[in-house]
């Protein structure tokens, strides 16, 4: 089953830490955004392949756009 | 003679009244990819459990024999039912006769559902799907309702008081059903067939001017981010599923405490990652919801309004196997901050917890009330202080655990009367975060050093330090210091504690709960 990852908030990618094809594992740390000083990190929500990237380093992002697929 | 004759006419208005609106009106409300409401019914209970009210409620028409030519059932479908094995009352519009905008026999219908829930005191399940009043393609004009009869809202109002109403959006609904839909302890819409409009996109365009679709008026992208309804389902068994949750939660009505279920889960179980899963770095947020998991019983976390307030998180979860409401912060939403919305999330969660006389656990990170322009306009102060008053006149047994900010006034409502207080390591209490602080009260300082940000930064760490948890442990000012892997054993010690309390608290609650 696939899970999409949404950005829960607006703001800057700051920290990508995976690429399309990576193995990832349940509470890995996939990337970091900073919202309004604040470093918010995103977690895989359980084990898979990201399957589909939709950000990049640097990126702005709105509240709810896509980050990755992880399936 | 027999009533042999009068009784094949009742089962042959039987016969037609499930026949709903005949076979293509639901072959194409199926194409559309709905249930009929008969079919959600079956979906939400347990298997033949529909003991069905008013069969024989609708329009008939007769031959000069008394033979039935026709029978227009009421469109509103109505009775009793059970699920996980309890009983609730259950009724739902249908939509294959007249677009579910009520006929005589299926507005008495679907108002008599809040009388029953209140009557025989047990939840109420509403499956919605219809329209308001229309103006008239009647074949005879009703008269109107009498001025002397009771308000139409009074049983709603009653009915919330008295047992759980759960209610799902599950085609377009507006008007009269849409109000009652949120009328409700939770309600939920499924995102592929639901919109919930006051009024539809021909009378909004008639009347503003506004060209909108359906969805772009009352989607599941509008309502679950304003708070109209609690949570989206991807399709109508998942929000059949997700009422049946949503009840297992709670008890039958207020009279009753809430069902503890045998849990699996070993109450002394230490969950090894809360001890990192705070970072050191003040600026880091983390995971709220792994740590309301972690805590909780396996698998037992219910999140509702997840798109609303989403600097607040709101959950029915269970401890060794009680059902409780748990509140936390979400530090990767505006740092956790309390807004208007979130306090408005947690007042009404608030309520629904001491209505059914759920404990709460709390899990803070509250860095304040938002601040800024936007903030003000959206009177966060009020809000935030309703959340707080409510807070302060709950009778339901409270637990927090100070995770990491507690600040401010916001910080007041995370903390029930005789709140049980847990605090980890990480835990930073005080007026307001430091941040803020130094910035206001060393202003000159810090303008007149050579190095501001230094200056700034020294002050800061200086004064963080100073909000560390342990000379709050050593006043008494929390019960506990804790590892945070004690936290699952130390909660679930208090929920045993709490115990002979709940039900001296049985009854209705000192407020009338709204939705």
């Amino acid at each position: 089953m696939a899970e999409d990852i949404h950005c829960e908030t607006a703001g800057t990618i700051w920290k990508l830490w995976v690429k399309e094809g990576d193995t990832v594992t349940d509470g890995q740390e996939l990337f970091i955004m900073e919202v309004m000083k604040m470093e918010v990190p995103y977690e895989a929500p359980c084990d898979g392949v990201v399957k589909r990237l939709s950000i990049a380093e640097g990126d702005v992002v709105k509240e709810d756009d896509l980050a990755m697929v992880i399936g | 003679m027999s009533w042999k004759d009068e009784v094949d006419q009742i089962a042959e208005r039987r016969r037609l009244a499930v026949l709903q609106g005949g076979e293509a009106a639901i072959a194409k409300h199926h194409d559309k990819g709905k249930l009929t409401v008969r079919e959600r019914i079956d979906a939400v209970l347990d298997p033949d459990t529909f003991d069905e009210i008013g069969r024989g409620a609708g329009e008939a028409e007769v031959d000069e024999n008394g033979n039935i030519v026709e029978f227009s059932p009421a469109n509103f479908v109505l009775g009793f039912g059970k699920i996980d094995g309890r009983r609730v009352v259950v009724g739902g519009e249908d939509f294959t006769l007249k677009g579910g905008s009520p006929t005589e026999a299926g507005l008495r219908k679907s108002v008599y559902a809040e009388d029953l829930a209140v009557k025989y005191r047990l939840p109420l399940v509403r499956l919605h799907e219809g329209a308001g009043g229309s103006v008239g393609k009647s074949k005879h004009a009703s008269l109107p309702s009498a001025v002397f009869n009771a308000p139409r809202f009074r049983s709603v109002a009653q009915a919330m008081a008295t047992a759980p109403v759960a209610s799902a959006a599950l085609g377009a609904v507006a008007g009269l059903p849409a109000a009652r839909l949120v009328s409700s302890h939770f309600s939920v819409m499924s995102n592929s067939t639901a919109q919930i409009m006051i009024a539809g996109p021909a009378v909004v365009e008639r009347a503003m001017g506004e060209k909108l679709t359906k969805d772009e008026l009352g989607g599941a992208g509008v309502h679950t981010k304003n708070g109209t309804v609690d949570n989206a389902a991807a399709d109508e068994p998942e929000a059949m599923e997700q009422i049946r949750a949503f009840l297992s939660y709670l008890p039958s009505n207020v009279y009753e405490l809430a069902p503890v279920s045998l849990c699996n889960d070993p109450v002394d179980r230490r969950e090894e990652r809360l001890l990192e899963i705070i970072p050191k770095e003040r600026r880091r947020a983390y995971n709220m919801r792994r740590i309301i998991k972690s805590v909780m019983d396996e698998g037992s976390v219910f999140e509702m309004g997840r798109g609303y307030g989403k600097s607040q998180i709101m959950c029915l979860a269970r401890m060794n196997g009680q059902p409780v409401g748990v509140w936390g912060n979400d530090p990767k939403v505006l740092a956790g901050a309390m807004t208007a919305d979130g306090a408005n999330k947690a007042r009404r969660f608030m309520e629904l917890c001491e209505v059914f006389h759920l404990p709460i656990i709390c899990f803070v990170d509250e860095p304040g009330f938002m601040i800024g322009s936007q903030s003000e306009r959206e009177a966060t102060i009020r809000h935030g202080a309703n959340a707080a008053l409510t807070s302060a006149l709950l009778n339901v047994p409270w637990a927090s655990v100070m995770v990491r900010k507690s600040f401010g006034v916001a910080q007041v409502a995370h903390y029930g009367p005789d709140a049980y207080v847990l605090a980890w390591p990480s835990a930073e209490t005080g007026p307001l975060p430091v941040e803020g602080g130094v910035a206001v009260a060393f202003h000159r300082e810090i303008a007149a050093a050579e190095d501001p940000d230094a200056k700034r930064q020294e002050l800061e760490e200086m004064l963080a330090a100073r909000q560390s948890p342990f000379p709050r442990a050593e006043a008494l000012a929390v019960h506990e210091l804790i590892d945070p892997r004690e936290t699952r054993p130390m909660l679930a010690r208090w929920i045993d504690r709490v115990q002979p309390l709940l039900p001296s608290l049985l009854g209705p609650a000192s407020f009338a709960i709204r939705p």
